[in-house]
C-alpha cells in the first residue's frame, strides 16, 4: 500500500493548494493546477523511492489534463504522468489497485481528448483496469468514482439515459 | 465537513506559521531563462532540490523564485523529453542564470523501431489500431488476414485470400500465437476459392506484423512473419452472441480473483447465402466451418502470466467440379500453453509449447473415385530469457524445437514424412550512441545434420520522436514443404533469403509516413529437374512501400469534436523472378503483380463509423498471357444500435466488376464464386455493459 504518512502530507499540501485556488475561483485555473503538479515533482524530487509521492503527481497530472484537455502543456504532463506510472510499477512495493486506478484514468483522459477515435480504442481498457483496481482493493474509492464517472460520460455518448 | 472545517483551522496556523518564520528567515531570488539552446523552454519546472522553493518558466523560457535557503544549493530543472539539468552552486550566484536543456536520448527499452513492421494494439503507445480498427478495415468482414492485405507489401491474391508479401509465397508468412508457431493458420476451402484467417482479432491485444528483417527470434519464414498476442486475463464476466447470414456464434469469459476461462463456438454455413444470392460455382454441400475455442489465463502475480489457448475446426464443402463431385472435409486442432516470469534483475524467462494437427480427407480430389488423405502434425517448444542490462542494452537468447510430421495417401502414392529442426537465437539491442540503435541478431538452425547460421541486424537513427530511419539486413531460412521434402527422400536443404531493406518513417500526432525500399535475394529454392526436386532454384524481389495515414478530427462549431476521418494510402511496387518449382526458366511469379494500391477512409461520427476502400492490383503474368488488372470498391458500416447491440454491414466489389484472378492450365479465366459480397451481423454482449465490445474473450 502506497506509504500513508506521505498520502496525509500529499493529502494536507492538496488541501491547502485547493483552498487557496477555491479562494478565486471555483474551478482551478489552468497556470494554478500546473503550478500544482510542478510542486508535487518537487516534492518527488525531495522522496525518489518513495511511492506516494509519484501516486500524486501522477493523480494531478491526469486531473489537469482530463480539466484542460487541449491545454498546449496538456501532452507534456500525459507524458509525465504515463512516465511516473511506469516508475511506479517497476517498484517493488507499489500498489497494484492503484496502479490500475491511474492506468485507467490515463487511458480515460485520452477518450475525453478525442472520444470520436479513442472512446471505441480505449474503453475496454479504462473498464478493464477500473474493474481490476477494484477487483484488488473494493475499498478504492478514486477508482470507484472514476468509474462511475466513465459510466456516465459512456451513456451519455451511447446516448443511453442515465440509470437513476 | 466538520473534519474539512477542522482541517481548514490547522492548515491556515500551519500557513500562518510557516509565513511568520519565512518572515525572519533570509531570502534569496534565483532567476534565469531556460532553453534547449535554440528557443526556450515555456514551462520548465525549476527548483532548489530538496524543497519546493520553484517556479515554472513562462513563454519565454524565464524563470523567478524566493527561497529562504543559504549557502551551497542543488539547482534542477526537469522538462518532459529532456534530460535533468542540476548546478550545485552558492545561492548568491544563482540569479540571472542560463539554463540550456539537452533533448533526452530514447532508453532501450523506450524505443520501438518500426522498420518493416506493422504494430496494431498497445505495443507503440497511443499511436496504434486496435483489433476493431483492423476489422473495420476496408473488405475484411472480421477477417485479420483480409484487413492485413490493407497494409503496403502485400499483395493481391484473390483466387486464395491468402497473405502474400514482397514478392514471396503464402507459405513463406508464419504465424506465431504468445511466440508458439501455428502450422495451418488458414481455414480450407476447394480450389479458387478465398479461405479466412483462422482467429479471431479480438482474441490479440497485439498484432505485428513484420514484412521482413526480423529478428532472431522467428525462424521458418522466408519472407514475413505475423506474431500475435493474446489479450490478458478479462476482469469481469462477458456473454455474447452474434449471427449473421454466414455464421453464428454464442461465447463468454468467466473471470475469476487472478484468472479467466473463455469459450467460444461459431457456426459458419454459406447454405442460407447460397440461396439468397447467385454465385458461379456448383457446390453439392455449402462450405459449413464448425469451431471451438477454448482460452485459460492466470496471472499468479504481476510479474508471473501463465497463457494457454485451444481451437478446434471441422470444414466439410462439395463441389460438382469437372465432372466429378468433389467433397473436402479438414480437421484443424490448435493448442499452446506460454508461461512468462520476471526472475528479477531485469531478466523474464518465458516458455512454451504448442501442438498443431491438420487432417485432411479429401474424395474425388483430382479424379472420380480417388481418396487423398493427409495428416500433418508438428510440435513447437520454445524456451527464452531476456534481460535489461542497462538504459543502453538489453539482451536475449533462446532455444526452440520443431517436431514435424507427415503422413500423405494419395494411391499410387504416398508418403510418411518425420523430420525435427533445432534452433537456437541470440539478440542483442545496444544504443550505440544516443539516437543511434543496433539491433544484431543470430539464429542458428540444425536439420539433419546441416547446421545453418543466419545473421541479422538493423541500424536505426532515431533523431526525435517523429522520424526513423532504419536499415535492415538479414538472412533467413525455411524447409520445403512436406510434399518436395517427401519427394526428394528428405534431400532438399532449406532455403534461404537475404533482406535488405531502407526504412523512413515519420510520425506526428495524425500523419503517418512510411517509405520503404526493399531487395530479396532467394538460394536454395525447391527446382524439379529431369524429374528430380533438387535445391537448384533461386529468385529475386525488389520493390518499395509507401504508406500514409492521415487522420482529420472533425469539430463543430464551438470546437467540440463531432467525428474523426481516417485516410490510408498504401502503396506497393514489386519487381521479382524466380526459378523454382516446375518453372523451366526465370519468370516472374504467377502470384505477383508489379503495382498494388489500397485507397480507405474511415468516418467516425456518432453512433456510425463508415469505411470505405479501393483495391487496385496491375495484372498477374501467366504462360497463357497476362491477366486484366484487378479492381474492387468496397464499403461497409458499423452502427452502435444500444450500447449493448451493434450491428455491420458490408459491400464488397460495388460495381460488380468481373476480375479474372488467374489463369488455369487450360488458359480458362479463373474468377470469384460471385462477383459482389454482402455481409450484414448483429452483435450482441448479454452479459457486459460495455458498448463496442464485440469480443467474448
Amino acid at each position: 500500500m502506497t506509504s500513508q504518512t506521505f498520502k496525509q502530507l500529499a493529502a494536507i499540501i492538496v488541501f491547502v493548494l485547493i483552498s487557496v485556488i477555491n479562494i478565486h475561483a471555483q474551478q482551478p485555473s489552468a497556470d494554478d493546477m500546473l503550478n500544482q503538479v510542478a510542486r508535487l515533482k518537487r516534492i518527488e524530487a525531495m522522496q525518489p523511492d518513495s511511492i506516494g509521492p509519484k501516486y500524486q503527481l501522477a493523480l494531478q497530472s491526469l486531473n489537469f489534463a482530463v480539466i484542460y484537455p487541449h491545454a498546449p502543456q496538456t501532452e507534456n504532463v500525459m507524458a509525465q504522468a504515463e512516465q511516473t506510472i511506469a516508475q511506479m510499477s517497476k517498484m517493488k512495493h507499489a500498489d497494484q489497485s492503484d496502479l490500475c486506478t491511474l492506468t485507467g484514468f490515463l487511458y480515460m483522459v485520452r477518450i475525453v481528448q478525442n472520444p470520436a477515435q479513442n472512446g471505441q480504442r480505449y474503453y475496454i481498457d479504462v473498464m478493464q483496469n477500473f474493474e481490476k483496481a477494484l477487483k484488488l482493493n473494493p475499498n478504492n474509492t478514486l477508482a470507484q468514482q472514476l468509474q462511475q464517472k466513465f459510466f456516465e460520460g459512456m451513456r451519455q455518448q451511447t446516448g443511453e439515459r442515465s440509470e437513476q | 465537513m466538520s473534519y474539512f472545517c477542522g482541517m481548514k483551522h490547522r492548515i491556515a496556523h500551519i500557513i500562518l506559521m510557516l509565513m511568520a518564520v519565512c518572515q525572519v528567515t533570509a531570502q534569496s531570488i534565483i532567476s534565469g531563462t531556460v532553453s534547449d539552446g535554440k528557443e526556450p523552454l515555456a514551462g520548465a519546472n525549476v527548483f532548489v532540490l530538496g524543497t519546493i522553493d520553484g517556479s515554472l518558466t513562462d513563454s519565454l523560457g524565464r524563470f523567478s523564485f524566493i527561497t529562504s535557503q543559504t549557502g551551497e544549493v542543488t539547482l534542477k530543472a526537469t522538462f518532459i523529453g529532456y534530460d535533468d539539468f542540476m548546478l550545485t552552486a552558492d545561492i548568491c550566484q544563482l540569479s540571472n542564470l542560463s539554463v540550456l536543456m539537452k533533448e533526452q536520448a530514447a532508453s532501450i527499452e523506450e524505443v520501438v523501431v518500426t522498420a518493416s513492421t506493422f504494430s496494431f494494439g498497445k505495443s507503440d503507445n497511443f499511436k496504434t489500431m486496435n483489433a476493431l480498427d483492423v476489422v473495420m478495415a476496408g473488405n475484411s468482414c472480421g477477417d485479420i488476414v483480409a484487413a492485413l492485405q490493407t497494409l503496403p507489401g502485400t499483395q493481391m491474391v484473390g483466387e486464395n485470400g491468402k497473405l502474400y508479401v514482397r514478392g514471396g509465397e503464402s507459405e513463406e508468412c508464419q504465424t506465431f500465437v504468445n511466440g508458439m508457431h501455428v502450422l495451418v493458420p488458414y481455414s480450407t476451402n476447394t480450389e479458387n476459392s478465398a479461405v479466412r484467417g483462422r482467429f479471431s482479432p479480438f482474441l490479440f491485444k497485439g498484432i505485428n506484423f513484420s514484412l521482413g528483417g526480423y529478428s532472431g527470434e522467428y525462424g521458418q519464414a522466408l519472407s514475413s512473419v505475423l506474431p500475435m498476442e493474446t489479450t490478458d486475463a478479462a476482469t469481469s464476466d462477458k456473454y455474447g452472441v452474434s449471427a449473421s447470414l454466414v455464421d453464428w456464434n454464442i461465447g463468454g469469459t468467466k473471470a475469476f480473483s487472478n484468472s479467466s476461462l473463455s469459450f467460444n463456438a461459431a457456426l459458419t454455413s454459406m447454405g442460407l447465402y447460397d440461396r439468397l444470392f447467385t454465385q458461379h460455382r456448383d457446390f453439392t454441400r455449402p462450405y459449413r466451418k464448425l469451431s471451438g475455442e477454448a482460452q485459460y489465463k492466470k496471472e499468479f502475480n504481476a510479474s508471473s502470466v501463465l497463457k494457454s489457448y485451444v481451437g478446434y475446426d471441422l470444414t466439410s464443402v462439395g463441389l460438382h467440379t469437372d465432372g466429378r463431385n468433389l467433397s473436402l472435409k479438414e480437421h484443424n486442432i490448435y493448442a499452446n500453453v506460454t508461461h512468462r516470469a520476471t526472475i528479477g534483475h531485469g531478466c523474464t524467462f518465458f516458455t512454451g509449447i504448442a501442438n498443431s494437427s491438420v487432417f485432411n480427407d479429401i474424395d474425388n480430389a483430382q479424379t472420380a473415385g480417388d481418396h487423398y488423405r493427409n495428416f500433418r502434425n508438428e510440435v513447437h517448444l520454445k524456451a527464452e530469457v531476456r534481460k535489461v542490462c542497462s538504459d543502453v542494452l538489453k539482451l536475449s537468447m533462446g532455444i526452440e524445437d520443431y517436431i514435424r510430421n507427415s503422413r500423405l495417401r494419395f494411391a499410387p502414392y504416398r508418403y510418411d514424412l518425420d523430420y525435427n529442426l533445432l534452433a537456437a537465437h541470440a539478440d542483442a539491442q545496444w544504443r550505440v550512441v544516443p539516437r543511434v540503435f543496433l539491433n544484431m541478431s543470430a539464429r542458428a538452425e540444425m536439420m539433419k545434420t546441416d547446421w545453418l547460421l543466419m545473421p541479422r541486424a538493423t541500424l536505426s537513427y532515431i533523431p526525435n520522436k517523429h522520424l526513423q530511419w532504419s536499415l535492415v539486413a538479414g538472412r533467413y531460412s525455411q524447409t520445403a514443404a512436406d510434399d518436395e521434402l517427401a519427394q526428394s527422400q528428405n534431400s532438399l536443404t532449406q532455403a534461404t533469403a537475404d533482406h535488405a531493406v531502407l526504412s523512413m518513417q515519420y510520425q506526428s500526432k495524425a500523419t503517418l509516413l512510411r517509405i520503404e525500399p526493399y531487395w530479396k535475394k532467394y538460394h536454395h529454392l525447391p527446382l524439379m529437374e529431369n524429374g528430380i526436386w533438387q535445391s537448384h532454384g533461386y529468385g529475386i524481389s525488389r520493390g518499395i512501400d509507401v504508406f500514409l495515414d492521415l487522420s482529420f478530427p472533425i469539430k463543430r462549431g464551438n470546437g467540440v469534436s463531432k467525428g474523426a476521418l481516417t485516410t490510408t494510402l498504401s502503396y506497393s511496387f514489386n519487381d521479382s523472378k524466380r526459378l523454382y518449382l516446375d518453372y523451366a526458366e526465370e519468370r516472374t511469379p504467377d502470384y505477383a503483380s508489379r503495382h498494388n494500391l489500397r485507397l480507405t477512409a474511415k468516418y467516425a461520427v456518432g453512433k456510425f463509423v463508415f469505411g470505405l476502400a479501393e483495391s487496385y492490383a496491375s495484372g498477374r503474368c501467366f504462360p497463357v498471357g497476362k491477366t486484366p488488372h484487378y479492381n474492387s470498391v468496397d464499403m461497409n458500416l458499423t452502427y452502435l444500435l444500444s450500447p449493448k447491440v451493434i450491428v455491420y454491414t458490408s459491400l464488397n466489389n460495388i460495381m460488380g466488376r468481373t476480375n479474372i484472378f488467374r489463369y488455369d492450365a487450360n488458359g480458362s479465366p479463373i474468377t470469384a464464386s460471385r462477383d459482389r459480397f454482402f455481409y450484414i451481423g448483429i452483435f450482441v454482449s448479454l452479459k457486459n455493459n460495455k458498448a463496442y465490445d464485440i469480443s467474448n474473450f
